[in-house]
């Protein structure tokens, strides 16, 4: 069962039909939305890159939402670096429905099982409110998908070497999950598994999170593979997504090197000077659709982070292959306020 | 905690001081004269524009109108005494207007220089260094920068007697957290907007040209800092009868062709800004149209002056606002409204407006293009008359 199966000529035919519906939905149920695209002078699409994009930081200054007060199921929070946080509502139905795709996604590479799990991280972790949002949401969504947990890390964050051994000891012989945040994989595991010669080749990891912090350290998502491979563990895919479009992750290949969009997403990169959707190979900003998010307008968003598309139906799996290329700059005013924010 | 000293004699900066400088102080305004010809060097007032009108400001000419201007007939004036400015970290230029008024008026000043300054602020800093200056100035005018130390403030706000705290309301609360000695004052620079207004019949009356060089006027006071100075002009208000359509479309055409005459750019992340904040005003109802011209342009339309927004939307993004008069927009403005600058009012209007004003906001009206010129009055204030104390005598 895989969600990477459209070649992007049917898979735009259909998105752009679900998706101008959910605008239409969305126009109907959200007045702020629907004031919006009066206001811009919104009179429908003919092609996926001209349906209405949402800058996603709007979740952080304003409350929108497409389903009445008394059936909001669950507000998702995100941590965002001003200190604004995204609110994300979803009812019963939305809730489902995104943990249901969510599964299938990651199902693609793990299969219809429950593998016994290693989590990359400290459960002190979920304890701490302030990075709970961020990193608990995305190790607590992803736990449903496996069995048996051990944490990689004690509560200190310190590197537990006897649960990993004892993890591997009565698992790793058959295949089994390894999830975590890029840089805690490559510090905490990697590491510990290459100066004592632990055996991951039944793994399959699949990870998120910036790369920066690796990028400082001068380590490429090419090298950051070929270092994995090395301990043995060959099935890596990272993954993009975002608490605005929960459900939706966009998964790196079998082959790796790009990230492809299941059959309900896609993406689109934009010149931020003209707007105008740039060709495979030009560096933009990168615009997220996803039909998943029905209890808010939240269908198509334009992200701060900038990306580019290396090819179309031309790798392991169909549709746009593409990669993350790092966060835009914020912007900083030139201004007689908010000028002694650092200074004292 | 370490304190960089940007320009001045190292040293114990709250220490007494047997220096004493005088009101137009001849040290004073030749280091300020000498300052004012390195920034009016062109190849510098090409790089940085503002240092042209920094520069310009700091002229003997205007220097000795300053000076006089400090001088009574009913009482001797003398320096303040010593002056603590805790000037924006953004506009490069502003901690020299408000250093040089003080320095003219004779004190003793400490200036904090954020860590955040560039560009201009370095250009100054080098200025200064190369001026050839009496070793009084040395000892008396002093830059530093130093780091989050509640120490180094509180030291200097016991040592003031006068503390001038700019950057908006969040850094005048927090300086004030520190106690000033009991003689001391604060002069204060807080959260300020701006507005522009635009005569309908003024514009149609005005010719070409003349449409023209407001346009350009406009751009320069919007865009030098990125609209976000406490004098750019924000929201644009339409004035007055006639077809406030076809006038808008005629002026964002003019300032568009200005902004490509200066070569003005809008990054990506700005660009971003404008749309969360445009959609944002739609979104609320603030807005009934929202358009993108260009990159560079951001235009709104507001369903009326009283959704105006007061904070800063990102650089050249104008919401636009009708109204049937000049002294309609009197209810909208408040004590935190500093500048309006105008084009195609009558001397006569303007004049009503600012009676009808009466104070409760606004303090500058100015013409399209001078938004940003400073100017000794400022904020409401008479800077040298702040700068300085008065004796009286009666033999």
């Amino acid at each position: 069962m895989s969600v990477f199966t459209l070649p992007q000529a049917v898979k735009e035919e259909r998105l752009l039909n679900e998706l101008s519906a959910l605008v239409d939905h969305h126009r109907d149920r959200c007045e702020p939305y629907a004031r919006i695209l009066a206001a811009s002078g919104y009179a429908g699409a003919s092609e996926i890159s001209a349906l209405p994009w949402l800058p996603v930081r709007l979740f952080k200054t304003l409350e929108l939402k497409s389903i009445p007060d008394d059936e909001v199921f669950k507000v998702l929070t995100s941590s965002g670096t001003t200190g604004d946080v995204s609110r994300i509502h979803l009812d019963k139905a939305a809730a489902a429905e995104q943990q249901k795709r969510l599964a299938a996604t990651v199902q693609t590479v793990l299969g219809p099982k429950r593998l016994p799990m290693l989590l990359v991280d400290t459960k002190a972790m979920l304890k701490d409110r302030r990075s709970f949002s961020a990193r608990g949401a995305g190790v607590l969504g992803m736990s449903t998908f496996g069995r048996d947990h051990v944490w990689a890390l004690d509560p200190d964050g310190q590197v537990d070497l006897a649960a990993i051994r004892g993890f591997l000891d009565k698992h790793g012989d058959a295949p089994f999950l390894i999830f975590g945040f890029t840089f805690l994989v490559w510090l905490h595991l990697y590491e510990v598994a290459r100066d004592n010669g632990l055996d991951l080749s039944n793994g399959i990891l699949i990870h998120s999170g910036g790369w920066k912090k690796l990028i400082d350290q001068a380590v490429s998502p090419d090298e950051f593979r070929a270092r994995l491979a090395g301990v043995g563990l060959t099935r890596v895919h990272n993954y993009y997504g975002m608490v605005e479009q929960i459900g939706t992750i966009f998964l790196e290949g079998p082959d790796g090197g790009a990230l492809y969009c299941p059959d309900f997403a896609d993406v689109v990169i934009r010149d931020p000077r003209t707007w105008a959707e740039l060709p495979p190979g030009e560096p933009g900003l990168i615009e997220v659709i996803s039909t998943l998010p029905t209890s808010y307008p939240g269908h198509v968003l334009l992200t701060e982070d900038l990306g580019v598309v290396h090819g179309i139906d031309d790798g392991a799996w169909p549709g746009k292959r593409f990669s993350v290329l790092g966060r835009l700059p914020r912007a900083e005013a030139r201004g007689c306020s908010d000028t002694y924010r650092e200074a004292a | 905690m370490s304190i960089q000293f940007r320009f001045g004699a190292p040293g114990d900066l709250t220490a007494p001081s047997d220096d004493r400088l005088a009101v137009g102080d001849p040290r004073v305004v030749d280091f300020l004269g000498k300052l004012a010809r390195k920034l009016l060097a062109p190849a510098l007032a090409r790089r940085h524009p503002e240092l042209g009108s920094l520069g310009y400001f700091l002229r003997p000419a205007e220097l000795t109108r300053a000076v006089e201007k400090m001088r009574r007939d009913d009482a001797l004036v003398f320096p303040r005494g010593n002056v603590f400015h805790v000037p924006p970290a953004n506009v490069d230029t502003i901690f020299v207007y408000s250093w040089a008024l003080s320095a003219l008026a004779g004190n003793h000043n400490v200036v904090r220089i954020s860590s955040r300054s560039a560009g201009a602020a370095d250009a100054i800093f080098q200025a200064l260094h190369e001026v050839d200056a009496d070793p009084v100035i040395a000892r008396t005018q002093r830059m530093v920068t130093y780091g989050r130390d509640d120490a180094i403030t509180g030291a200097l706000s016991r040592w003031a007697d006068l503390r001038v705290i700019w950057g908006g309301d969040a850094a005048v609360e927090a300086i004030r957290e520190h106690p000033l000695r009991p003689s001391g004052r604060d002069l204060t620079f807080p959260d300020r907007t701006s507005w522009a207004v635009l005569s309908i019949p003024g514009w149609r009356a005005a010719d070409p040209a003349a449409r023209r060089a407001a346009a350009l006027g406009f751009a320069n006071d919007a865009y030098w800092f990125d609209q976000a100075a406490c004098s750019s002009p924000r929201t644009v208000f339409l004035v007055g009868a006639g077809d406030a359509e076809a006038v808008r479309a005629e002026f964002l055409e003019l300032l568009l062709a200005a902004v490509d005459q200066r070569g003005w750019t809008v990054d990506a992340a700005m660009a971003v800004e404008k749309r969360v904040n445009a959609y944002g005003l739609a979104a609320t109802g603030a807005a009934t149209s929202v358009a993108f011209p260009d990159n560079r342009i951001t235009s709104l339309t507001l369903t009326g002056p009283d959704q105006v927004p007061r904070r800063w939307i990102g650089a050249g993004a104008f919401p636009f606002a009708r109204a049937d008069a000049l002294i309609d927009l009197v209810p909208a403005m408040t004590r935190q409204d500093q500048t309006v600058s105008h084009f195609g009012f009558t001397p006569a209007e303007l004049h009503e407006f600012a009676l009808a004003l009466a104070g409760r906001g606004v303090d500058r009206i100015v013409p399209f293009g001078s938004a940003l010129t400073f100017g000794a009055i400022w904020d409401g204030y008479d800077l040298p008359a702040e700068f300085t104390r008065l004796t009286t005598l009666h033999s």
